[in-house]
């Protein structure tokens, strides 16, 4: 199915949103699987469009709910075809049956997560729960920061989930609001670029009459510690796939990301934020600011949480002597008693010789922009604790306190 | 002015398209000029329901927004009441600095709508523009099969006309640039589509000058 070709690059301004459907149609896309929930609503909208105007020969379809979209995304790439989806929310929780037999039967299904709070009590703002209640169900996992990032992100991970080394699925997720709903500049690519970056999709085994094979048969207990141990070794190679595919993007793009994460003025710094998405805008300028009044803070922003880079994190974490974890995401009852981003943070922290103290921050929840003033108030907090050497309190609810 | 907050309060669904309108031709007139612009919609009202109030805010500033993630303008130094009788009801004029403007799409004159503006020593000026009038009276009607699909909340994303201020959004914009000053008359113009309404409404504004105090 031959579409978007013969299309020139050129500077849009687009929201998240349309840059994810975007993303799909360059990577032509065989079948979409839709199902309305905002924010993501608009990526389908966006896509509809397309198809319909001719400009994308995709097979559409609207599915009854979000589990039936995963279903139908399941099928259709065991069937051979590249396969796009996306929910928000509960959308992405009324799908989760699905995640498990994707990543089993190694389909290497996209889904776009424009993320959204659970309920209660129905809001629409962006908290990052929702897609990362799913983060050991086998789908490679990343957040982007701004629409260029999300139209990006989803090339890249097209292409790490095909290649055959890999064969997984891929959530690429982004803010609710602020990457789904902020316009900005994109840069969108010569086809020609897209069809030297990403080849056709072509799955090893389909399901072809012509050609039968089994998928997802019923098995006996013995039979399942090796089909586990084969995903998990799969999710853990693909991280070198995802190195060399991002090395090759920045070669034909021009635009070079690290795959794990991104540093910001950390050279000297002594205390750090730790977050992904799109708080790192505000972020930016808030230690802008603090620099500029002689304050040595940095960021550090995690672009891919499934893999997790474990030696990464540790090897950057280490150098400083406060983290404070921007959590964006409930984890009720976990280790810090506020997010999950905290437990993933000390643990790959554990082994190293030098341990920073962190802190966990419970700020941007139910999809409340954190504003500058925030980054200031935390980053005493973070102060505070360098000064006296120890942790008083491991959770801060941003906004609930002096 | 260095940084400057327009929010244009309008209808659910039935006035949408009117409202983005105006926040997309003067955010991107701002960013021709060379300015940092960004527009957007109230992300909590979008979900929007037929008349329901809707807010569309557009942002500029010489120098970058650092404020881009914000869903709300808090300090709107322009407000625009795409329907007149929104007037009463709510607090448009909640954050406004002094020395704003107000817009407001009406028949009457300032002198009979100022009395029910909440806050009006705000106000460096009120102005009132029959827009209904000026665009196309029928303006609604010719729209229903549009707006049938605008009812599934789809936020904009089901619209067919791809022009920008057919109807009654061109004397509102006219009379926004005409009294602010905030882009250039020649930036915008070229954008608008219905320039019969454009041209009258800029010889047909009601204005009053006020001088504001501080709130």
């Amino acid at each position: 199915m031959a579409t978007a070709t013969a299309l020139k690059k050129k500077m849009v301004r687009i929201n998240g949103c349309v840059a994810a459907a975007q993303a799909a149609k360059y990577a032509d896309v065989d079948v979409i699987a839709a199902y309305p929930i905002r924010p993501y609503t608009a990526t389908m909208m966006a896509l509809a469009q397309m198809v319909a105007n001719g400009e994308l020969d995709a097979e559409y379809i609207v599915a009854d709910s979000e589990h039936s979209q995963l279903s139908i995304s399941h099928g259709a790439s065991s069937s051979g075809a590249r396969v796009f989806t996306g929910s928000s929310g509960v959308g992405v929780q009324f799908a989760y049956e699905l995640y498990s037999p994707i990543s089993g039967s190694r389909m290497p299904v996209q889904m776009m997560i424009a993320d959204r709070t659970l309920d209660p009590p129905g809001d629409f703002g962006s908290e990052h729960t929702d897609a990362l209640s799913t983060r050991d169900m086998g789908w490679i996992m990343g957040w982007s920061c701004d629409a260029q990032e999300a139209f990006d992100n989803h090339l890249i991970a097209y292409r790490i989930g095909e290649d055959p080394r890999v064969l997984l699925p891929q959530m690429v997720c982004q803010d609710g609001f602020f990457v789904s709903h902020i316009t900005g500049d994109v840069e969108l690519p010569d086809s020609g670029q897209v069809k030297e970056f990403l080849p056709p999709y072509k799955h090893p085994y389909p399901l072809d009459p012509r050609h039968p094979v089994s998928h997802g048969p019923q098995i006996m207990p013995e039979q399942g510690p090796p089909l586990q141990l084969e995903r998990a070794r799969a999710m853990e190679g693909s991280m070198a796939v995802i190195e060399e595919v991002h090395e090759e993007f920045g070669k034909i793009f021009g635009r070079h990301y690290d795959p794990w994460i991104e540093e910001f003025m950390t050279e000297d710094a002594e205390v750090v934020f730790f977050l992904q998405g799109a708080h790192a805008v505000t972020a930016k300028f808030a230690i802008q600011h603090m620099r500029d009044k002689g304050l040595k803070v940095g960021l550090v922003r995690l672009r891919t949480i499934r893999p997790y880079p474990t030696e990464r994190v540790r090897e950057s974490l280490s150098k400083f002597k406060v983290v404070g974890v921007i959590e964006t995401n409930m984890g009720l009852g976990s280790v810090s008693s506020g997010g999950v981003l905290y437990a993933e943070v000390c643990a790959a922290l554990y082994e190293a010789d030098k341990r920073p103290l962190v802190l966990s921050f419970m700020a941007g929840m139910g999809g409340e922009a954190i504003v500058l003033k925030e980054f200031y108030w935390m980053t005493e907090k973070m102060q505070a604790v360098q000064k006296s050497g120890k942790i008083e309190k491991r959770t801060h609810w941003v906004g609930f306190e002096e | 002015m260095s940084y400057t907050e327009l929010t244009v309060w309008t209808r659910g669904i039935i006035m949408d398209k009117e409202g983005r309108d105006i926040v997309n031709s003067v955010s991107a007139s701002a960013r021709l000029e060379g300015k940092y612009a960004q527009a957007m919609e109230n992300y909590v009202d979008n979900p929007d329901r037929t008349n329901c109030p809707t807010r569309k805010y557009c942002r500029m500033s010489d120098s970058i927004l650092e404020n881009e993630l914000t869903y709300e303008n808090e300090h709107p130094n322009i407000v625009v009441l795409v329907e007149g009788t929104m007037v009463k009801g709510w607090d448009y004029m909640r954050g406004m600095p002094p020395g704003g403007t107000l817009v407001i799409n009406t028949h009457y004159t300032p002198d009979y709508m100022i009395r029910f503006v909440p806050g009006p020593e705000r106000l460096s000026q009120l102005v009132c523009v029959d827009a209904a009038k000026l665009a196309d009276h029928k303006w609604l009607y010719y729209r229903l099969g549009e707006l049938g699909l605008d009812r599934l909340s789809t936020e904009g994303a089901a619209e067919r006309n791809k022009l920008i201020a057919p109807d009654i959004a061109a004397p509102l914009i006219a009379a926004v640039i005409k009294t602010t000053g905030i882009v250039k008359m020649e930036t915008i113009e070229p954008m608008i589509a219905n320039k019969h309404a454009f041209e009258m409404a800029l010889k047909e504004l009601h204005i009053m000058k006020l001088s504001p105090v501080a709130a």
